[in-house]
């Protein structure tokens, strides 16, 4: 309480806030970018393996780097190092999912749209890619997890405000309380984001697991 | 001599899978408006068989021919969970590019032959095997196929909803001129319903009986299948 007095409920949702608004953004971005890898893995032989070689070299590069490098790249007080960690934490998280969807996603399903007459990207719109949806809400749940986490430690390293940047700042004024405090924000928010959105929503999806 | 029209025929066909010999030589016909029942025991092809038919598999040796479109209903329902019966039912309607009144007048007219009409704006999860596994039928039957392949239809379903499903297809076979192959692994499934019955041999599987059921009552159809078999010594 006393914390909450000091920090004042403006500071504690700000920071709140832009962290979250940050690992959202990164998390959207990998998202995004693992499903057009997803698409390319589908296309040929040569471009599968070359996703898998791509989804093996990113699960392999520690957040370490990842954030030293983007704040040397972006600077100090740049708000992209939060959100490109994020969006690089997230992106082979979600891409090992859609893969894993794919592989087994059934032959019978691209068989049965050639047979109602589907074209190509009616196959993806309407049978493969809402085929994914179970593997992908799983994925989601994981990957904002891991984003938020990520881009705390990446506002930690250089940024002007989120609940990294301010745990930072009471480790550097040497008070453990405010970096306790932060800490117990950090949790809760994980918390209520898991309760309340990713768990209900892979419950939901669960639901579009085909019959085969 | 009776005249009926011919919608396939499959002539002496051969499939492998790898060195596994799957399909050994196998023919037969199917007339339009008739049910033909392929039985075989379980991994005698009779999947292979209908993929082969369907173009979704190359024979190795032997040829089909076609008087018509022959479509397949796979063994799985493959509804979409995210699309409601009457969506799922209207896919290849839309991609066909039909007006919406013509897709709906369709999709009617499918749904009242199977009788699942009320289920319509359900999605796949909230109905039972029964009623997925007819609204399948419908959505490939709503192409209007003239041979209409069915895989394993009766598997999952209790007896009462296989024999409505067999007295559905078999009307739709009679009243719309359709030509109906249903395969399965169990002659007593199929031997009320079936016009003509061919027996797959284990594998690899060869035509081991035709049995032609048309005139025979459905009390004296499963003695005469009997009869073929243990003349065989199956």
């Amino acid at each position: 309480m006393l914390f909450a007095a000091r920090e004042g409920p403006g500071t504690i949702l700000y920071n709140t806030g832009l962290t979250l608004l940050r690992s959202t953004l990164g998390f959207l971005i990998g998202f995004a970018a693992a499903i057009i890898l997803g698409l390319v893995y589908t296309l040929n032989p040569v471009l599968r393996e070359a996703v898998r070689a791509l989804n093996t070299v990113l699960q392999s590069i520690s957040v370490l780097i990842w954030i030293v490098v983007l704040v040397m790249v972006f600077g100090v007080l740049s708000p992209l190092p939060p959100v490109l960690v994020a969006a690089l934490v997230s992106l082979p998280i979600v891409l090992a999912a859609v893969v894993a969807g794919l592989d087994t996603s059934s032959r019978k399903l691209a068989e049965l749209a050639t047979m109602l007459g589907a074209s190509r990207l009616q196959y993806y719109r309407d049978f493969l890619l809402p085929s994914l949806a179970p593997s992908l809400a799983g994925a989601t749940r994981s990957a904002l997890g891991a984003a938020l986490r990520i881009s705390v430690v990446a506002e930690a390293f250089g940024s002007s405000g989120g609940i990294g940047y301010m745990i930072a700042n009471y480790y550097n004024l040497a008070e453990p309380r405010g970096v306790f405090a932060w800490g117990v924000i950090l949790v809760t928010v994980m918390i209520l984001l898991d309760k309340l959105l990713l768990e209900p929503l892979e419950k939901r999806a669960a639901r579009w697991s085909i019959e085969t | 001599m009776e005249h009926r029209d011919l919608a396939l025929r499959v002539i002496n066909v051969y499939k492998s899978f790898g060195d596994h010999l799957v399909l050994n030589g196998v023919s037969l016909e199917a007339y339009r408006g008739e049910v033909v029942a392929i039985v075989g025991p379980n991994g005698a092809g009779k999947t292979t068989l209908l993929r082969i038919i369907a173009g979704l598999e190359n024979p190795d040796r032997g040829s089909i021919v076609l008087h018509g479109k022959a479509l397949l209903v796979f063994q799985e329902n493959l509804l979409l969970p995210w699309k409601r019966i009457r969506d799922n039912i209207a896919l290849g309607l839309l991609y066909a590019g039909l007006p919406r009144e013509e897709i709906n007048r369709r999709i009617n007219e499918a749904s009242q032959l199977l009788g699942i009409t009320r289920y319509l704006d359900k999605y796949p999860w909230q109905v039972s095997g029964g009623t997925a596994r007819k609204a399948a039928i419908a959505r490939i039957l709503v192409l209007d196929p003239d041979i209409l392949l069915l895989d394993e239809p009766l598997a999952g379903l209790d007896i009462e909803t296989r024999r409505a499903l067999l007295e559905r297809i078999k009307m739709i076979a009679h009243e719309r001129n359709k030509t109906i192959i249903v395969v399965d692994h169990s002659i007593e499934a199929v031997a009320e319903h079936a016009d003509r019955m061919y027996i797959l041999s284990h594998p690899p599987a060869r035509i081991e009986a035709h049995i032609d059921l048309r005139e025979t009552s459905p009390e004296k159809r499963l003695p005469l299948i009997y009869k073929a078999l243990s003349s065989l010594k199956l």
